[in-house]
């Protein structure tokens, strides 16, 4: 294979650029000596123009200033001449329904599968100012309380996405290989239709990943999917800080084009991975070192003028972000495929003292069940994805369900816009092929993820005082015909199939320029 | 009209006297003595004066009002029937600034070796906050000519791209060197989220950490410098940086960060950086400030550009593409959308949040235009004036020196047969440092003054026959057509060849420097005459055109030699 037009990396810089697909997939699908070959791509100019005014309508959707009923029709212009103003258009009332924030709600006769504690049938989830307050069979209902009924719905936990690429306007810093200063917190938008649809599938969390171009790509973010708020809002607070490693083909872009101005990069070989990983922690050893001196010398300072004469050492946000997570504060997620990267990247992470919180995708993951869960490191693999490129030959579907035998904690991620919004599809898949119970499956969706993310006293099951986020199906998740009724965070509404404004409704309601008013909280 | 006065010598006398600016030790061309009589006076700040004089001394605005009597020495122009407003300001442009050459392409992807940031280009264009704009700024006169006949007396010039792009300069739009007279530099450091091709920073991600670290790296760089400026002994030298150097008053504080963000969530990570260093932040573009009234609403006045995004007609992966542009939401790019963010102004000025409007890139026929359809949309039209005028002078720190019409101040004037951002307004001259340049010149000719006047113009009658390649400013970009001129004395015949075909030229004129002209053309399934006039400087003639329906456009045009 010609090494410079190969189907590998040629796109590395239209990966880093944001759009609404799967990038990485993507990149795969880039054929021999061309551009891009979409994955999937609007048809239609109505298809256009409906998902953007669906952006727009969220872009416009910011409760701090939708003033609904307040339209503001100021008199006509004063003393200026020519003064024939037209009414002004008031950008304020244009707006999504926000959910109101949940106040009592019971959510009643239904089956909830609360990936804890196994099925309850016929019961009673009691959320209160946002955090379920009750679950079981016998639970009574409030005084007060909104009821959903649930009456032949099954109830899970809000789906999380262990590995996520929406809601982010870059992915790949791909011009240096450690790039462990850049934040997906910085590039946040809020704008994508495709989160709504995710949502529609009962997703709730995500967990943004940069792409895989670079051996250390940038610190990942947890969002949850409160869609319509600004971007802000879409932040998971608490959730313990990652970073985005990767190992293998991406990382090395045997087959990378060159930019004008760009330079040929380090490593082009796993071993040169290796090394650049040794070499970044080292330098995060010694860069932590100077710290200490400087701390220690400015505690033991008698003075004040002695301390202020102390200079400390350059902040290096490099660095910065490495130091954390060789003192354990910062979660590594691990783009990998092939046992051997895996065991060297466990050996990297021993010599240097910290855990590998995940290895994503992991598809060789089966070959080395024990040496993962002895080094407590999750799996966040794919249900059926193999045989896409070279170093992805040996993955098998059975993969989610080995690994999981053997004490490994295991996640059934997306790792693309489109599968998010059916987890619960992917999910059943580990029942199907490795023969997972219908609670490990769920898990695989929901606590799992928590679990790999370090969120799981908030979320991840359906247990009293976690965060009510919810996902109500009209059948059980893993039958084919299932649908996601109504999707809830914090308590609230984020997406219910019955009420929910179709896009055509909302552009009608732009035209006419009608602020909508948010519907009473259920 | 020619505000030219009887007596040349009047203005001979105006070179012995030095104008009081800041910037420049060199005495300025001279601007002499005015007193413009009888004419409607919006000052911006003091209201409205129906009938008043204002009397302009060696570039300055020394009186004003409605009983002012003029000076014994000055030259008194009537101007009953006109009005006098402030000269707009520009606070985005980028006019004058060279491009420095891009680096050129590495090696094709040799083998393992090179390690990270393997070689540097020359320059790091984009990432140059020690740029001072004001030392490299060379304007050309048609690009002055332009903003002035448009009514813009003063530009705030920084580039346009790049994540730090350098110190701007504000300059006015005088004929003779802008650059020499700058009004106010460094007005602050501009900064925004373009990366580099092809080498950190290239994205999003990556300008926004470099950004980060420039500015932790600064305010290191301003304590150690602070040690070793204290003088004592034996405290070790800091690294010469004049990049850091430059950053230093914006991590204090004292030098704003003027940020070029538009769609809203650009602005709240511009906002997000300013709380994160504590900056003085000026936010530029803000085209969609009003899906971030929350952010903005504390802020400090925005400059708002009108460059509303254009409609795009594409499918497929193309338009994926044109999601990530700077109006980062293919939303703004249907028609309905569009209409929004042309509302953008004035739901921000209900809103009760201050801001200058600005053109972004367009040029400054646009930019009225876009003004015209930003009013038409909401924004009152006195706010409008303003927004031009005294809010961008205080905006870019010189509100006590231009934006309005007060004694002390700059004579930075437009005299127009209407009111300023009138729908039929047309200007007439326009004062740039009390020097006064012509818009549209006056049919009865005075050549001969015209010459003596400050741009010290020949008096001959110009030589235009040959071959003219014209490029007209349209609506829909730039059009270009070839003309072909003969002429006798003073009259010019000859023929026009564009995109609407060939047109013959119809009541050529050559008066002095000024040339008119008329060709009738089928445009649209109608016929138009179109009015053609211009001002002849050699091989280059700039001018404007007036198309029936289809409103002014200039034009510039240069002779095939």
């Amino acid at each position: 294979m010609n090494t410079r037009e190969g189907w590998g990396m040629r796109d590395v810089g239209k990966l880093r650029e944001p759009g609404t697909g799967n990038r990485e997939r993507v990149s795969f699908r880039a054929q021999r000596g061309t551009a891009l070959v979409p994955v999937e791509s609007p048809r239609s100019g109505s298809l256009r123009s409906l998902a953007a005014l669906g952006m727009t309508l969220l872009l416009g959707a910011s409760p701090a200033f939708a003033q609904a009923g307040n339209p503001q029709r100021p008199a006509a212009a004063t003393g200026a001449p020519n003064a024939q103003q037209a009414p002004p258009l008031d950008l304020t009332a244009v707006s999504l329904p926000i959910p109101p924030a949940g106040k009592l709600v019971a959510i009643t006769n239904a089956t909830i599968m609360t990936a804890s504690n196994g099925t309850i049938e016929k019961g009673t989830i009691v959320i209160r100012d946002g955090k379920i307050a009750a679950v079981g069979a016998d639970v009574p209902v409030p005084a007060g309380a909104k009821i959903i009924d649930g009456t032949g719905k099954y109830v899970t936990p809000g789906i999380i996405d262990a590995h996520s690429h929406s809601a982010a306007e870059a992915i790949n810093e791909g011009t240096l290989s450690i790039t462990s200063m850049v934040r997906i917190e910085d590039v946040l938008r809020q704008d994508g239709i495709s989160l709504y649809r995710q949502l529609a599938g009962g997703t709730t969390t995500l967990n943004i990943l940069h792409g895989s171009a670079n051996t250390i790509g940038g610190q990942n973010a947890v969002v949850k999917l409160r869609y319509g708020l600004p971007v802000d809002s879409l932040k998971f607070e608490g959730a313990p800080p990652g970073i985005k490693f990767a190992l293998g083909e991406n990382v090395r872009q045997t087959n990378r084009n060159l930019q004008p101005g760009q330079q040929g990069r380090f490593p082009r070989t796993r071993m040169g991975v290796e090394d650049l990983l040794r070499d970044a922690f080292t330098r995060a050893q010694e860069y932590r070192r100077d710290w200490q001196q400087y701390d220690a010398k400015k505690k033991a300072a008698k003075t004040a003028a002695e301390r202020a004469a102390l200079i400390p050492p350059a902040r290096d946000l490099e660095l910065d972000a490495l130091v954390e997570v060789l003192e354990g504060k910062r979660l590594v997620h691990c783009h990998s495929y092939r046992a051997d990267e895996i065991l060297m990247m466990l050996r990297v992470a021993k010599d240097f003292g910290f855990r590998v919180a995940t290895f994503q995708h992991v598809l060789e993951g089966y070959k080395i069940a024990d040496e993962l869960a002895k080094a407590g490191s999750g799996a966040s693999t794919f249900a059926d994805e193999w045989a896409y490129k070279m170093e992805a030959w040996d993955a098998i579907p059975y993969n989610a369900a080995l690994m999981a035998e053997r004490g490994v904690v295991v996640t059934i991620n997306s790792d693309s816009d489109e599968r998010a919004r059916r987890l619960y599809q992917e999910a059943a898949k580990a029942m199907h092929y490795g023969g997972a119970s219908e609670q490990e499956a769920l898990k695989m969706i929901t606590l799992n993820a928590a679990k790999q993310l370090g969120i799981d006293k908030r979320v991840g099951s359906i247990d009293v005082g976690k965060d009510a986020d919810l996902a109500i199906f009209t059948a059980h998740p893993f039958a084919p015909n299932a649908r996601v009724d109504m999707t809830l965070i914090d308590g609230r509404v984020f997406f219910d199939r019955a009420t929910s404004p179709t896009l055509e409704q909302l552009i009608e309601q732009m035209k006419q320029r009608k602020p909508h008013v948010a519907s009473e909280d259920r | 009209m020619r505000l030219a006065p009887p007596l040349v010598s009047g203005i001979l006398l105006g070179v012995a006297l030095v104008l009081p600016r800041d910037a420049h030790p060199q005495a300025p061309a001279p601007a002499g003595t005015w007193a413009l009589t009888n004419a409607r006076i919006e000052t911006v700040t003091k209201g409205r004066i129906e009938k008043g004089t204002i009397v302009i001394r060696d570039g300055i605005i020394q009186a004003v009002g409605a009983n002012v009597s003029p000076p014994g020495d000055a030259r008194v122009v009537d101007l009953a029937g006109r009005t006098v407003y402030p000269g707009f300001i520009d606070l985005t442009s980028s006019m004058g600034i060279p491009t420095p050459a891009q680096p050129q392409a590495g090696p094709g992807g040799g083998g393992g070796g090179g390690g990270q940031n393997a070689g540097a280009p020359a320059r790091n264009v984009g990432l140059e906050p020690g740029r001072v704009i004001a030392n490299e700024v060379a304007p050309a006169a048609a690009d002055i000519r332009a903003s002035r006949d448009a009514g813009i007396t003063t530009a705030l010039v920084a580039p346009s791209r790049g994540a730090f792009r350098g110190l701007s300069a504000l300059i006015p739009m005088r004929d003779d060197s802008s650059a020499q007279y700058v009004v106010k530099a460094p007005v602050g450091m501009h900064m925004g989220f373009q990366g580099v091709a092809g080498r950190y920073p290239a994205t999003l991600l990556g300008v926004i950490a470099y950004e980060r670290q420039e500015l932790y790296d600064a305010q290191r760089h301003g304590l150690l410098m602070d040690r070793y400026k204290a003088g004592e002994r034996g405290v070790p030298r800091p690294a010469y940086d004049a990049n850091l150097d430059a950053l230093v008053p914006v991590v204090r504080g004292q030098l704003p960060a003027f940020f070029g963000a538009s769609n809203e969530n650009e602005i709240r990570r511009a906002v997000d950086i300013a709380k994160e260093f504590d900056l003085k932040l000026t936010i530029v573009g803000a085209t969609e400030a009003f899906r971030a009234l929350d952010a903005v609403k504390t802020a400090r006045p925005l400059v708002v550009s009108v460059e509303f995004p254009q409609a795009v007609e594409v499918t497929g992966w193309a338009y994926r593409g044109a999601q990530r542009r700077e109006l980062n939401d293919s939303a703004t790019r249907d028609a309905a959308v569009r209409k929004i963010v042309e509302a953008n102004a004035g739901t921000l000025h209900r809103a009760g949040v201050k801001f200058a409007l600005a053109p972004g890139a367009l040029k400054p026929n646009d930019f009225m235009a876009n003004v015209h359809k930003a009013i038409a949309a909401g924004l009152p039209r006195e706010v409008a004036v303003e927004a031009l005028t005294i809010r961008a002078a205080e905006i870019a720190g010189v509100g006590n020196k231009l934006g309005s019409i007060e004694p002390g101040k700059i004579a930075d004037l437009v005299v127009a047969d209407g009111p300023p951002l009138g729908d039929s307004t047309r200007i007439r001259t326009v004062f740039v440092d009390g020097i006064d340049y012509d818009v549209i010149p006056s049919a009865s000719g005075r050549n001969g003054q015209r010459a003596a006047g400050s741009g010290g113009r020949g008096g001959e009658t110009a030589q235009v026959a040959g071959t003219w390649i014209m490029t007209v400013n349209g609506p829909q970009g730039a059009m270009t057509s070839t003309m072909t001129l003969t002429q006798t004395a003073d009259a010019i015949d000859g023929n026009m060849i564009s995109e609407f075909g060939t047109a013959a030229i119809s009541e050529g004129r050559v008066n002095g420097r000024t040339v008119t002209w008329s060709a009738s053309f089928q445009m649209g399934g109608e016929r138009t005459t179109v009015n053609f006039e211009a001002d002849v400087d050699g091989a280059r003639m700039t001018g404007r055109l007036r198309a029936g329906e289809m409103g002014t456009m200039t034009f510039t045009a240069e002779k095939k030699p």
